[in-house]
């Protein structure tokens, strides 16, 4: 059973759709990327998961059923306009989000120490909010989103404002959440981490899915047999099998000739004596694709139109 | 329900522990009985309470004026001291000792005209007393029995014509409820609705209204924050009326139309019943307008207009007073965001029909719903609007989005 099923989900706003019909559908323990570039409909696909908005066409299914308030308990959020009570200190802001969850106030003050310690912000718990740095108040609106242990988190753009020490922290944490069997959203633009975290992603413009599946399987749809090598020899400007070589700082993509495979390759560098220190396959990065997709799509909607 | 609790008590504790909500509280009695001791005190200072002397040349004075026993702070007293003739007279004005003196001519009867000499003009203190004294002095000379009794006047008594209701005064003091319901729900909207309004769009500008509304319904938010918002109201007004009664105790003996006050069950319980109603809905009406507006002070130039028609009733005062059962009373009655110090005001001057009690409660109830299901819609809409003001009728039309 999935956790999470959008189906063909649509939403107006008067004469403007911001999402014209998105699918997909999220399993339960992954982590799951959910991208697209601004105004693509990424943000109001999430409200109108969480019950904020109502679709005009389509339907959600959360845990096997529609959303209830005992369900609104058992989700976590980060949203992307973050909000905490900015002149009130941050264990009583943290305590009255967290009681909002249905947690009781003692099981705050049981849980709530491990947190503040987990990242760091304990000798700041009497501070104001206003008086903490965007870090700290990035990481404080974090474990509100988190301490009522929910089963399912939605978080949008969870890395925006941390330094690269916090953001670690925080991959680290949502792969520990991952490991205990939570479902995660997680709506970025950081590639990168969406590379090292999801299982899985979407991919949404204009209101409407372009991509959908695992990111193995969406890099091999898209992979072009290139390879990436580095070497301390300089490259001949000709290589038998390879259309072209151009330099990516210390490394060299190497795009091969019609009919050439990579193995090819590798066996006319080894013949030339080439030393190399290292040859992989080039997979497309998620960015690359990521553009092409999207620009492919806005090229097709223009012809459509 | 308990996170309605969980909102209404962060919203008390958020006003109620802050050192500036007992600064106005307080500060809003205290203030008054500055201005009271202030004004006492300059009226103290500026009154001068030195003796007039007077010559009666006419021979009227047989009685001269009475001295109480006792002069309280408050009391207005000015002595009037016979002199024989006017050098004495004059030079004790000159000396001080006198404010001025007042001649009172032979053939006083047929003139009714009498001298001031003094180098200032005559208080309309000293003017009274001279005229009483003369007054009394000719009405004793006529031989008038019952005279005191005369002059008190008549004691009158008020009954309604179907004998429902009566009162052995003039009646003024069966305003004092009303007007204390009305400026009671003149501070709550004031108040309250201030603090409503501020939290709203606080929540709005500081993004928290998100993480709200993905943790309980819109109508549970909005109940919590009403809730809450009463209770600092009823705080406000528990205090004033706490310092209100001491006040009363401690007067009591010089405010004699305490006893006649209409502090019946029935009554009471009507008003503040209708109090708490037309609050909920004044909230609801203030909810609206704060998950519209995108900043604090755009919502509390709005939130003035929800004030104005609490003191609506007051604008029709002497209509209340003249026919309270009159169509601009009734209407006012039935209008839920005046009907607390409109029916309260009727209510003591006119017995009101059970029906017509009933129509007003209907009403305020049919209100709150349908302001409730606004609000919802507002909060909805309107709460996640964060850069622009969303108009009344886009609640109607379209939701409002960021992407």
């Amino acid at each position: 059973m999935d956790t999470i099923v959008v189906n063909h989900i649509a939403k107006y706003f008067g004469e403007t759709q911001a999402v014209k019909d998105v699918s997909f559908h999220v399993r339960p323990g992954e982590i799951f990327g959910l991208l697209g570039p601004n105004g693509s409909g990424k943000t109001t696909s999430i409200r109108v998961i969480l019950d904020i908005y109502q679709p005009d066409k389509g339907n959600v299914t959360i845990l096997d059923g529609p959303m209830t308030e005992e369900k609104l308990n058992s989700i976590g959020y980060l949203p992307e306009e973050r909000g905490l009570y900015q002149d009130v200190e941050l264990t009583r802001n943290l305590t009255y989000l967290a009681t909002l969850k249905n947690m009781t106030k003692e099981e705050v003050e049981q849980k709530l120490p491990t947190w503040l310690e987990r990242f760091d912000l304990s000798e700041h718990q009497k501070k104001k909010t206003k008086e903490l740095s965007k870090g700290m108040q990035q990481k404080a609106q974090l474990i509100a989103a988190l301490i009522h242990e929910p089963e399912i988190i939605i978080i949008d753009e969870p890395f925006s404002a941390l330094d690269p020490v916090n953001t670690q922290l925080v991959k680290d944490l949502l792969i520990e959440l991952r490991n205990q069997g939570k479902t995660i959203i997680m709506s970025t633009h950081q590639m990168n981490q969406v590379e090292k975290l999801c299982d899985r992603l979407v991919l949404i413009d204009d209101g409407t899915v372009l991509l959908e599946g695992s990111l193995k399987e969406i890099q091999e749809q898209f992979a072009t047999n290139q390879v990436l090598i580095q070497s301390d020899s300089d490259l001949p400007e000709n290589l038998p099998g390879v259309e072209r070589i151009e330099q990516e700082g210390l490394y060299y993509r190497l795009t091969p000739s019609d009919g050439y495979m990579p193995y090819a390759i590798l066996q006319e560098l080894i013949d030339q004596k080439i030393s190399l220190n290292s040859f992989e396959i080039a997979k497309p990065t998620l960015d690359e694709i990521f553009i092409k997709v999207v620009k492919e799509g806005r090229n097709g909607n223009e012809e459509d139109n | 329900m308990k996170k309605i609790i969980d909102v209404a008590r962060y919203e008390y504790i958020h006003h109620v522990a802050k050192r500036r909500f007992w600064i106005a509280l307080l500060g809003m009695p205290l203030g008054f009985l500055l201005i009271m001791a202030l004004s006492v005190l300059f009226s103290y200072l500026s009154f001068d309470n030195e003796p007039v002397g007077y010559i009666d040349q006419a021979n009227l004075i047989t009685q001269p004026q009475e001295v109480p026993e006792k002069i309280g702070f408050t009391d207005i007293f000015i002595q009037l001291l016979p002199y024989s003739d006017e050098d004495s007279a004059r030079t004790d004005t000159e000396n001080g000792k006198l404010q001025g003196f007042v001649v009172i001519p032979v053939g006083y009867q047929s003139t009714y005209s009498v001298t001031y000499f003094s180098n200032k003009q005559p208080s309309s203190d000293v003017v009274r007393q001279i005229n009483r004294l003369i007054r009394e002095n000719m009405l004793l000379q006529e031989q008038i029995p019952h005279l005191e009794r005369i002059e008190a006047g008549s004691q009158i008594s008020l009954q309604s014509l179907d004998g429902s209701q009566s009162s052995d005064g003039t009646g003024w003091h069966r305003i004092f409820v009303p007007i204390l319901i009305g400026i009671l729900y003149f501070i709550l909207v004031m108040s309250c609705g201030g603090y409503l309004l501020q939290s709203l769009v606080e929540e709005k500008q500081n993004r928290t209204m998100e993480i709200m509304i993905t943790s309980m319904t819109p109508n549970q938010l909005m109940i919590g924050k009403i809730v809450g918002n009463l209770g600092v109201g009823f705080t406000q007004i528990l205090v004033w009326v706490v310092i209100l009664a001491i006040g009363l105790l401690v007067f009591r003996d010089r405010l004699p139309f305490l006893g006649d006050l209409n502090l019946s069950p029935g009554y009471m319980a009507i008003s503040l019943a209708l109090l708490v109603l037309a609050f909920i809905v004044s909230a609801g009406l203030i909810s609206i307008i704060g998950a519209t507006m995108s900043t604090v002070e755009e919502g509390q130039s709005v939130n003035g207009l929800m004030v104005m028609p609490t003191m609506l009733p007051f604008y029709f005062f002497q209509t209340f007073l003249t026919n309270p059962n009159g169509i601009i009373p009734r209407i006012l009655s039935y209008f839920p965001l005046s009907a607390p110090f409109s029916l309260s005001l009727r209510m003591a001057f006119t017995k009101i029909p059970a029906w017509e009690i009933i129509s007003v409660f209907a009403i305020q109830i049919i209100s709150i719903a349908l302001v409730f299901w606004l609000s919802g819609k507002a909060f909805r809409r309107g709460l996640l609007e964060y850069s622009k003001k969303l108009k009344l009728r886009d609640l109607f039309v379209k939701e409002a989005s960021n992407g």
